[in-house]
Order: structure tokens, then C-alpha cells, then sequence
């Protein structure tokens, strides 16, 4: 996993939960890494994975919702770094329904190595998308933060349903209907 | 501050500087992996140079030695650049004097010119352009030009570039051939026309002496004896194996000239030739595989025919005689025969009989031109013929037609 | 009932002219035979006579005028463009033939060999100009 999803992540709990509960669950994790994290740097999933855990036990807020926020705060740093990639789409079911086809195609250009999730188009309107999401880590909150504030750019809302078709969240249809 | 808060600031610390000296360790890799990048870029380039170097070496090579003027002109005419060949075909060079290419043309093929470099530019090329031009000498030379417009990167004609081939000598041989050709096809046709003329001025007197012979029989009906009555048959026969001869030399001179487009029925060819020559009562003539019908020429076939069975019923010396035609279909060509069981021909003369004036049998009314025209008939289709036979038995003359 | 014809001959050779007249002789025929050496003086004949002939007999191979440049010159005329021609000739040439009949003859006769193939043949050129209706002129 890319080191950028790690510092930020830790940047975000620092500044939500004050740097004990960054140390802190660096502390209870077993990390190779012992939490050293540079955004140039790659780094197991399975430390995320345990970094979540632990934030979710320790502040009782579950790891779909800690997903959920992050990935609201994740979409901002993707304005700020890849603002080209924002602008030259005017509608948010056109960004999200291109999704798969440009957006993860400029970033394996960036990121050789960087293993993303699919997202295929089940069905699509000018006012409703659905989409089938799959992926291993099951980070389809993380996903559906970033369909929200992509809704909110473009001054839009939307009513995003996910229906998981793997009870592990390994594949979940999204249903997303514009407001 | 607490022993604890000391000790996060401090773990956080350590980890941000092992963080840092790993994002340095990173990028000095990156960089690294850059600077070879870069190493094999350049590498890449200097062999991209000197590659292009050399095209250009070949490509001047290509221009100074090929053996047709090369000239590149911008859109107003004007010669920016010709080889060796350029400068020794027009007599100009541009290194001593500019040139416009509008001072070479021929004055007779000015519009051709400006037309076909109007279609140069709005087409971007043309191909065979063929006219004269005028060189420094003021000599005319026919050339051969292939050209085509240069764009720059906005896709605007700058120039024309032009490969000229001086094809006077070529033109001239052109020129007299098609003289030569002309002149060849009217003496034939003068020479068929002199041929036609010979034959009836020398038809004309054998009449007049053959009426005489006649008059003087009519007039003195009783006072000839046996023997000079006899005489005048002679004279009679002399006279027309006389225009036979005659006849046949203007047939044999008049078959090179020949007409292919008709579609001709052999078997009718035949079967009507049967009703209009003079067959004996003794003499069976029989068709086994039914003839093909042909392209070709009519009286061409008649000709070939009409002497081979005149020829089959002329020797034939038997009680009962037949004459067999057959045929049959080859790939390539058409085989036919005709058979007869007449007196035969030794096989010395297998040869010569196909030669003009070899006949065999002097007494039999024949010219000798028969079997020399059926040969120049069959040479015309790309034919051959040849003959089987066994001395006083039978004769089979084999021949072919080439298909079309 | 056979008509007695006026007969133009236009022929240069006098042998050709004699055999002409010994077969209507011969034959017992009492067609009148008016006598031209070539094309220019059968013209001058035939711009003379008060009488035009019922047909004329051709020969093609003439001096001055020729047979084929007499034929064109009457075929224009509107004198005698109907008076009947009648080709005589040894020349079995097709273009001749071809040309003879383009312009627009009324027979074209083989002169044969043979006198006796002569006689026969002109017998019947002339028996059936002879049974056939002629203009008056």
C-alpha cells in the first residue's frame, strides 16, 4: 500500500485524537515498519489493516466510519496534489462512472505497482450509477467517502446505498442516485 | 510535561527521522535509477545521431548518383536545388545563376506545363509528365518528369521536388518506329494492291487467248484434224493451270493480313465446302469427331481446309477412296487430321512439300502452292503441320491451332 | 417477250469487246452493243446520246477514268443514276466488291476463264435484264 494512504492516515488521527493515539496504536500494532512512514514509500496493507483496529477499539467508532471519514479527508489531498484530474470532469456520475477506465489508468502511471480495487458499471443514467465494487481489502467505505465529497466538489449530493454481495465486503454493489 | 507525553515526542521524533532517512534512501535510489536513465538516453541519442547521420550521408549519396535529374523547386518555380545529372541534362546551375523552371519549357508545351503543375500542387504529385523542354544550348530534349509537392509542419506546400529522365533518345526510337511501322503497313497495303492488279492484268490475256483458241475452233469447225483439235485442248489446259497458278500466288501473298474476331463452326465450314467442291462419285468424305467451332478467320479455314481435301481427292488413285477428318481437343490447342488412302508420299519429301512450287505430281493440275498456303495459314494461328504416310497406301496430314 | 436492250460496254481490251459481240451473235440475240474504250468516254457518250442505254456492262480495270470513279460519277448524277451497271471484271478482290456495291451496283459478274463459261453467263445476265421492266428514258 502506498505510503501516502499511511501518513496521511496518521496525520488525520494526530490531528482528530492528539499524537498519543497515534503512538498509541502505533505501539499495539506489530509493524515491520515500527510506524516509520514516508508518502514515497510502500508498506503492507496488513499494518492499515492493524492501525485501524486499534484506532477503532480505542476510540469505539467502527472501522467502516473511520474509512469513511479518512477517505473525505484523502479526497481533499487528492484535489490538492492531482487538481488536473478534478477539473477536466464537470459532473460527478461521469467522474465516478470513469473511475476504472481513466482515473485508475493516470494513477498506475504514477504508481506502477499500486494495487487497486475495480469498480465495474452495472448500470448508468445521466442521474443514477451502479457499480460493482471488488477488491480484497474490502475498503468499500473507504470508496463511498470518496463518492460523497466527489458529490459535494461538484456542489451535488447524492443517496449512495451499498449492498454487499460478499458478506466480507470483498464485493459490494454500490447504488448511487443523484439528488 | 509529563514522563509519558516526553516519551511519545520521542518515539514520534525517532520515527520521523528513520522517516526521513528512508524517503532519502528512496529518492537517492530514484535518482539513481534516473541518472542511468539519463546515462541510456543519451546513449540512445548519440546512436539515433549518428544513424540519421549516415541516412543523410546515403540520401546524398542517393541524390548526387542517381542517374536522373533531381531538382527541388519552391512554388514560384524557382530551382533551389539540383544534382549533377540536373545541371549536365539542363545546362544550368544554379550555383553560378538562379533559374526558374518556367525559361525550360517549350513554348508548344507552355499550357500542358502550367496545367500540370496546378494539378502538382492541388493533387501533391504527378506522375508521367512528358514533354520537351529547352536547355541552356537551345537544344529540345524530351523529358520524363515524376514530381511532388514538400509540406512544411502546418501542412503548407514550401516546395516541389521532381525526378526528370531524359527520354529523348527513347522518344526518337518511339517516333521512328511508329514511323517505320506506318510506313511498312502502307507498302503492304500497296503490295496486296499489286498483287491484285498483276493477277488480273496477267488473268486478262489468258482470257483473250482462250476466246481466240475458241473463235478459231468455231470458225473452222470442220477443217482441224484429230490431232490439232487435241492440240487446242492442251492449249486450253495449259491456260488454266495457268490461272490456277495465278490465282494461288494472289492467295498465298494475301494471307499474312488476317482477321481473328469471328466465331467460326468448323463442322459448317466443312460441310459446306463439301457441297461446293467437286467430289467423284468414287470418293467418301467422313467427319469422326465432330469440328470445334473456333475464333479465327473464315476464308482462312476455307483456304486450309478446301486445299487439304483438294489435294486428298486429287492423288487418290483407289477404286474407293475416302478421305477421314478428325479432330481432337488438347489443352493448349486444337489437333486436326485428314486421312486418305491415295498414292502416298515418300517419306523424302515429307519436308519440301510444304515449301512453295514442290509439287509432287506436275500432271495433276496442280500448282504447287496448295500445301505452302496451308502451311502459312497454320503459322498465322501458331500451328504447326506435319504428315504420316505409307507409299501407295494412305496419307494423314496431322496440323494444330493454337487455342486463343 | 424479251426485250431488245441498248447495251453501254465500257472496256479497254478490244478482245474483251470482240468476245461481247461474237456472244450476242452467237447467241442470236439482237441487243444493240454501243462500244466505250474507258470511263471518260463512255461520259462523253452518255452526255451525247439522245437514247440512254438500257444497262451497262463494267469493267473496273481502266485507264484514265476507272470502273470504280465511272460508277460513283453516275451514282451522283441525276441523269443517269437509274440506268442499271452491271459489273464485269476479273477482279475477285472484296475490297472491290465491297466498294462496288456500296456505291451501288445492279451485278457484279466473275469474267471466267473459260469462253464457253462466258457465253453462258452473259446469256443470262442479258435474259434477264431483258424480261425485266426498264425505265423509258
Amino acid at each position: 500500500m502506498k505510503g501516502i494512504v499511511f501518513t496521511e492516515f496518521l496525520d488525520l488521527v494526530e490531528h482528530k485524537f492528539g499524537l498519543e493515539m497515534v503512538d498509541k496504536i502505533i505501539e499495539q500494532s506489530k509493524l515491520d515498519s515500527q510506524g516509520v512512514y514516508t508518502a514515497i514509500g510502500t508498506y503492507e496493507f496488513s499494518e492499515m489493516l492493524q492501525l485501524l483496529q486499534h484506532l477503532s477499539r480505542n476510540t469505539g467508532i467502527s472501522i467502516d466510519n473511520l474509512l469513511l471519514v479518512y477517505a473525505e479527508h484523502f479526497f481533499s489531498v487528492l484535489k490538492d496534489s492531482y487538481p488536473d484530474l478534478l477539473n477536466i470532469y464537470t459532473d460527478p456520475i461521469e467522474m465516478i462512472a470513469s473511475i476504472e477506465n481513466h482515473i485508475h489508468v493516470e494513477v498506475r502511471k504514477i504508481y506502477p505497482d499500486a494495487e487497486l480495487p475495480t469498480f465495474e458499471i452495472e448500470e448508468r443514467t445521466e442521474q443514477s450509477l451502479i457499480m460493482i465494487y471488488k477488491s480484497s481489502r474490502a475498503m468499500h467505505y473507504f470508496g463511498l467517502g470518496l463518492m460523497n465529497k466527489t458529490f459535494e466538489h461538484f456542489n451535488a449530493s447524492a443517496s449512495i446505498v451499498l449492498e454487499k454481495i460478499k458478506d466480507d465486503g470483498t464485493e459490494v454493489k454500490f447504488i448511487i442516485t443523484k439528488n | 510535561m509529563s514522563q509519558n507525553q516526553i516519551d511519545i515526542l520521542q518515539r514520534a521524533l525517532h520515527r520521523e527521522k528513520l522517516a526521513r532517512k528512508q524517503a532519502e534512501k528512496i529518492l537517492e535510489s530514484k535518482s539513481l535509477e534516473l541518472f542511468k536513465i539519463s546515462e541510456e538516453l543519451k546513449d540512445v541519442n548519440n546512436k539515433l545521431t549518428s544513424l540519421l547521420d549516415e541516412k543523410t550521408i546515403q540520401l546524398q549519396g542517393v541524390f548526387e548518383n542517381i542517374n536522373d535529374a533531381y531538382i527541388v523547386i519552391d512554388i514560384r518555380g524557382n530551382v533551389v536545388k539540383m544534382n549533377d545529372t540536373a545541371v549536365h541534362l539542363f545546362g544550368y546551375n544554379i550555383k553560378e545563376a538562379p533559374i526558374n523552371v518556367k525559361s525550360l519549357v517549350y513554348k508548344e508545351d507552355y499550357k500542358y506545363a502550367i496545367n500540370s503543375f496546378k494539378k502538382l500542387l492541388s493533387n501533391g504529385s504527378f506522375l508521367n509528365y512528358t514533354a520537351r523542354i529547352f536547355t541552356k544550348k537551345k537544344q529540345i530534349k524530351w523529358v520524363h518528369i515524376n514530381a511532388s509537392v514538400i509540406y512544411n509542419k502546418q501542412k503548407k506546400p514550401i516546395a516541389a521536388q521532381g525526378i526528370i529522365r531524359d527520354i529523348t533518345k527513347a522518344k526518337f526510337s518511339a517516333n521512328l518506329i511508329e514511323k517505320q511501322k506506318k510506313a511498312l503497313e502502307k507498302s503492304n497495303n500497296e503490295l496486296q494492291e499489286y498483287a491484285h492488279i498483276v493477277s488480273h492484268d496477267l488473268k486478262s490475256p489468258l482470257r483473250s487467248i482462250d476466246s481466240l483458241v475458241n473463235w478459231i475452233k468455231e470458225d473452222n469447225k470442220e477443217k482441224f484434224d484429230v490431232d490439232t483439235l487435241k492440240n487446242f485442248k492442251l492449249i486450253e489446259a495449259t491456260l488454266e493451270k495457268m490461272e490456277q497458278l495465278i490465282s494461288d500466288i494472289l492467295d498465298y501473298s494475301s494471307i499474312d493480313s488476317t482477321n481473328r474476331t469471328q466465331q467460326i463452326d468448323l463442322q459448317k465450314l466443312v460441310l459446306d465446302l463439301q457441297k461446293t467442291l467437286f467430289i467423284p462419285t468414287n470418293i467418301s468424305i467422313k467427319i469422326h469427331n465432330k469440328l470445334p467451332t473456333i475464333k479465327g478467320d473464315k476464308t482462312k479455314f476455307q483456304q486450309l481446309f478446301q486445299n487439304l481435301i483438294v489435294n486428298a481427292i486429287k492423288f487418290n488413285d483407289k477404286e474407293k477412296g475416302f478421305i477421314e477428318i478428325d479432330f481432337l481437343e488438347k489443352q493448349r490447342y486444337y489437333q486436326f487430321s485428314v486421312r486418305d488412302n491415295g498414292i502416298g508420299i515418300d517419306e523424302k519429301y515429307h519436308q519440301s512439300i510444304f515449301k512453295i512450287f514442290h509439287s509432287l505430281d506436275a500432271k495433276k493440275g496442280s500448282s504447287g502452292i496448295g500445301l505452302s498456303i496451308v502451311k502459312k495459314i497454320i503459322t498465322l494461328f501458331n500451328g504447326d503441320i506435319w504428315v504420316k504416310s505409307k507409299l501407295g497406301e494412305e496419307t494423314t496430314f496431322f496440323f494444330t491451332l493454337k487455342k486463343q | 417477250m424479251y426485250k431488245r436492250l441498248n447495251v453501254l460496254l465500257i472496256e479497254d481490251d478490244a478482245i474483251e469487246v470482240m468476245k461481247l459481240n461474237r456472244t450476242i451473235s452467237k447467241l442470236q440475240l439482237n441487243h444493240t452493243i454501243t462500244e466505250a474504250n474507258n470511263g471518260s468516254d463512255a461520259l462523253k457518250v452518255l452526255n451525247e446520246t439522245e437514247e440512254l442505254p438500257d444497262i451497262i456492262l463494267l469493267d473496273l480495270n481502266m485507264p484514265k477514268i476507272n470502273g470504280i470513279e465511272f460508277l460513283s460519277i453516275i451514282k451522283r448524277s441525276e441523269k443517269l443514276k437509274h440506268i442499271p451497271t452491271v459489273i464485269l471484271t476479273t477482279s475477285s478482290h472484296k475490297k472491290d466488291l465491297l466498294e462496288c456495291y456500296k456505291i451501288g451496283v445492279s451485278g457484279y459478274v466473275l469474267k471466267p476463264l473459260k469462253y464457253d463459261d462466258y457465253v453462258l453467263k452473259i446469256e443470262k445476265v442479258l435474259a434477264y435484264w431483258s424480261i425485266n421492266q426498264l425505265i423509258e428514258f
